[in-house]
């Protein structure tokens, strides 16, 4: 484990982003989609995870993927498109999702001009409902997996800009060194 | 009428992949249906639904149609309608 999280983690940090390997890059939603699809059954035939919890993690990686394409799709600062990888070992199962992006504070100041910083845009995204987003109908996502983790009693790491949210059956935010985009960790 | 969402598939988590089932819908199976007639959605046989999804389809349905809900039991259908319900202002019956 902790693998695929380096050579994302390599890949956000970077100011001239690295090539990554085809094969953990999601250039478009449809490969995304596809992949997700195909993760979601080899976890149903291959592990011992619980059908409800590969469902679950399913959904949680399946949004986050997501809303790096809904935020950035027309407006990738270099690379367009999303890193994907999971590691399963018997029961234990990582995601890392990370997009070279806007981030969460630039997409949410659209919206909510008076957020200051990082950590005020992941607790927002995280906590608050966002309302009046028109002509942008979106914003529920991180809620449900906020909720999703603490109800699988699975973990999130999530950095976007200078920010990290830990989410358990709690969710704490800090400081973090500064990444492009956004990088998201899922362990159950 | 009945909307069975397994016909739109069972990984149902993006944004788009859920305005091109409800413009689906819209032209095919609630077309000729009348404001606020209700709308009976099963979720049998879904493995994976988001806010996302639901948000384009559900939200929208409801928002001319009374909507109830059957099959239910999956976890990601049941914290996604959960969600919709807090920050959507869903309502269903």
């Amino acid at each position: 484990m902790n693998n695929d999280f380096k050579l994302a983690s390599d890949w956000v940090k970077d100011t001239v982003p690295l090539q990554i390997d085809e094969k953990y890059h999601c250039a478009t939603r449809d490969i995304f989609q596809s992949r997700l699809d195909l993760m979601l059954n080899f976890l149903l035939s291959n592990t011992k995870i619980t059908e409800n919890d590969v469902y679950i993690m399913s959904a949680i990686a399946g949004e986050i993927g997501n809303n790096s394409f809904d935020h950035n799709l027309g407006n990738w600062p270099d690379i367009a498109g999303i890193f994907f990888s999971y590691e399963v070992d018997d029961e234990k199962l990582e995601i890392v999702l990370a997009d070279r992006g806007q981030g969460v504070f630039k997409t949410l100041k659209r919206v909510k001009p008076e957020l200051k910083d990082d950590l005020e845009a992941l607790f927002t995204a995280f906590n608050e409902k966002i309302s009046g987003r028109a002509p942008e109908d979106r914003g529920n996502g991180l809620k449900f997996v906020k909720e999703s983790i603490r109800q699988t009693k699975s973990h999130l790491v999530f950095l976007s800009g200078k920010a990290k949210a830990e989410l358990n059956d709690q969710i704490e935010i800090e400081k973090n060194e500064e990444i492009s985009g956004c990088l998201a960790v899922i362990s159950n | 009428m009945r909307i069975e969402l397994k016909k739109f598939g069972n990984v149902l988590v993006s944004r788009p992949a859920g305005r091109e089932a409800y413009l689906a819908m819209s032209a095919y199976v609630t077309k000729d249906l009348g404001e606020k007639e209700s709308i009976v959605i099963d979720f049998d046989g879904v493995k994976v639904l988001t806010p996302s999804w639901a948000d384009e389809v559900i939200t929208r349905l409801a928002e001319n149609h009374s909507i109830s809900v059957e099959n239910t039991d999956n976890p990601t259908v049941r914290e996604t309608l959960k969600t919709l319900e807090k920050y959507s202002g869903l309502k269903t019956v």
